[in-house]
């Protein structure tokens, strides 16, 4: 069983209709797990106060936030990641923010309290968040604060970032921290948003070692991206030992996705979710905050996510979707078929670089853990 | 950018009577490979780790010895450049004649020094990424007006272009590379199809064509 946060309120972190990350993302996914059968019971999380922002962001950038939030005019915005196409200046973003990053906090404090093990956040993962700069559809890195309230209370956190785009906002907030290992599998750089998480990023000072990336060609296919997974992440959190998991599940290497180039199936979402939850038994004592990340194909998301929710709490992952859910989400779903959690296998045809794309992972893999096997003795 | 932008300022020097067994301890203990030569304070000459190398093996062609002097062995009169040439000019220069590096002269006066390394950081700081960004790779006909309508569609996106680099391919047309200020780059790029331009990446997904 795992704890569920989630509050309706998370809706409010909208930056309108024509905006990739929508809430509706998780609403979409919420409903189809109650039309699965089951009845999600959620704790509400209070928003994040001031002070917890203030663990990890600026206070002049706080500032910048809390005036754009009240419908002020704020001079030169662009230069604190703000008022730009991906992250627009919306009224009421500053409260609609602390309410996901409070979620993701909650999760933390249950975790660091003892009070749960598993928690899931039904939203949050906004990884691209800077100390002093919204960044790619991210105004506060909930993650960060998290993680920071977990580090506070003497325990030592693995970050785990399977979104397509590289978590470059909780490794830089980290970047010289011993108590946060932070492990970001990813589109290489080379091709996708935000363009670092190449394999020389190790961290710096007492954190040399602890960040980990390991890029990505594009059109890699599930099979490759858990090998390489394999090769990497067992021995890395084993090196580091952490006493919390804190995994960003961002649903966008999904082949369906609008904005990225990996070609992960559910199928493969689930294998990666329950290794996961294997290396959490096996290492943190089950201790895991999972929360969710970027996914711009709602077909696609709503489905990775709702079968998330099903194998931390080990609940079986049924084939079929009743039609209604469908019906009512047609408008979402872009006319795809929405029959079965799982996608059609093979869910595309075969890809002609294959080879190239399983090797070329391959060797980037092998080139990581030789730059970090000095640190690891 | 300047050869002034990547030079290196504190340049380490020798005297021309200085021996070939000094230069070299002190391109170890330095871990350098290039030493302007200077007489008097003026500039005479530029030693490098291979004309040391001569005492080293008995295959060298012209071999040398410990004690041998600096003056015999450097290189004069030595290629040098000037602050204010363009990078690529000095990277020309090196080029053309297989050297590792130019001293830096103003006047009479030694300011810096370039080397092959100087350069690579050049490139790196062309092409690397130092703001959060979207890559955007594209074919143009080398025309009058390609680029300039291109920038135009994308600054009416409101979208703000973190550098571009442009490069000849084959004949009549350029690559360009941009790094653009969003997570968007798919929708940007399939507009710019829409527009006409040859989008070589985001590449179409190989099971959507």
């Amino acid at each position: 069983m795992a704890e569920l946060i989630y509050t309706p309120a998370y809706g409010s972190y909208d930056f309108g209709p024509e905006h990739p990350f929508s809430p509706v993302r998780q609403q979409m996914a919420v409903d189809l797990l109650v039309s699965l059968g089951h009845r999600p019971h959620w704790t509400e999380p209070e928003p994040a106060t001031r002070a917890d922002i203030l663990t990890v962001h600026d206070e002049a950038y706080v500032a910048v936030v809390e005036a754009v939030s009240a419908g002020e005019s704020v001079p030169d915005l662009e230069s604190w990641g703000l008022g730009t196409p991906d992250t627009p200046a919306v009224p009421g973003i500053d409260p609609a923010v602390r309410a996901l990053v409070g979620g993701t906090l909650a999760g933390a404090r249950l975790l660091s309290e003892g009070r749960a093990t598993r928690v899931l956040q039904f939203g949050g993962g906004l990884h691209h968040a800077r100390a002093a700069r919204a960044a790619g559809f991210c105004v506060y890195n909930d993650l960060a604060v998290a993680i920071r309230h977990l580090t506070a209370n003497g325990l030592w956190v693995s970050y785990l970032d399977i979104d397509v785009h590289h978590g470059d906002g909780v490794q830089a907030i980290f970047y010289r921290d011993e108590r946060v290992q932070t492990i970001s599998l990813h589109e290489s750089g080379q091709y996708l948003y935000p363009g670092t998480g190449e394999i020389h990023e190790l961290g710096e000072g007492m954190g040399r070692g602890l960040k980990i990336n390991l890029p990505l060609e594009p059109f890699t296919p599930g099979e490759s991206y858990l090998e390489v997974f394999e090769q990497v992440v067992p021995p890395a959190l084993q090196a580091f030992r952490p006493q919390v998991l804190v995994v960003q599940a961002g649903a966008d290497a999904h082949f369906d996705d609008a904005l990225a180039d990996l070609a992960l199936t559910t199928q493969d979402y689930e294998r990666l979710f329950r290794r996961i939850l294997e290396l959490a038994d096996a290492l943190t004592g089950g201790r895991v905050l999972f929360t969710l990340g970027g996914g711009y194909s709602l077909h696609a998301a709503s489905r990775v996510w709702a079968i998330l929710y099903l194998v931390v709490n080990d609940l079986p992952v049924p084939e079929t979707i009743p039609p209604a859910w469908a019906e009512k989400w047609a408008a979402h779903l872009g006319g795809k078929p929405a029959a079965t959690l799982h996608d059609p296998s093979p869910a595309f045809p075969p890809l002609a670089r294959r080879d190239e794309i399983v090797s070329r992972n391959r060797l980037v893999a092998t080139r990581l853990l030789d730059a970090l096997a000095p640190y690891w003795f | 950018m300047l050869v002034r932008d990547i030079m290196t300022t504190a340049v380490i020097t020798i005297g021309p009577e200085a021996t070939l067994g000094h230069v070299c301890e002190v391109m170890q203990a330095r871990n350098i490979r290039h030493l302007p030569v200077l007489e008097g304070g003026r500039l005479v000459g530029v030693i490098t780790d291979r004309d040391v190398h001569g005492g080293s093996t008995k295959l060298c062609f012209t071999p040398s010895q410990p004690e041998g002097l600096v003056r015999d062995a450097m290189a004069h009169p030595p290629k040098t450049a000037h602050p204010l040439d363009p990078v690529e000019d000095a990277a020309r220069t090196m080029r053309a004649l297989k050297i590792g590096c130019l001293p830096v002269l103003d006047g009479e006066n030694l300011v810096g020094i370039v080397t092959g390394i100087d350069l690579l950081d050049a490139l790196l700081r062309l092409t690397g990424v130092d703001k959060a960004s979207g890559r955007l790779e594209l074919r143009l006909a080398d025309r009058p007006g390609g680029l300039a309508r291109l920038t135009a569609l994308i600054a009416e996106r409101q979208l703000n272009i973190h550098s571009i680099l442009t490069y000849p391919e084959g004949t009549g047309l350029v690559r360009a590379v941009l790094r653009v200020n969003t997570l968007e780059t798919r929708p940007l790029a399939e507009a710019l199809r829409g527009a006409g331009f040859e989008v070589m990446w985001p590449a179409e997904k190989p099971w959507r064509s």
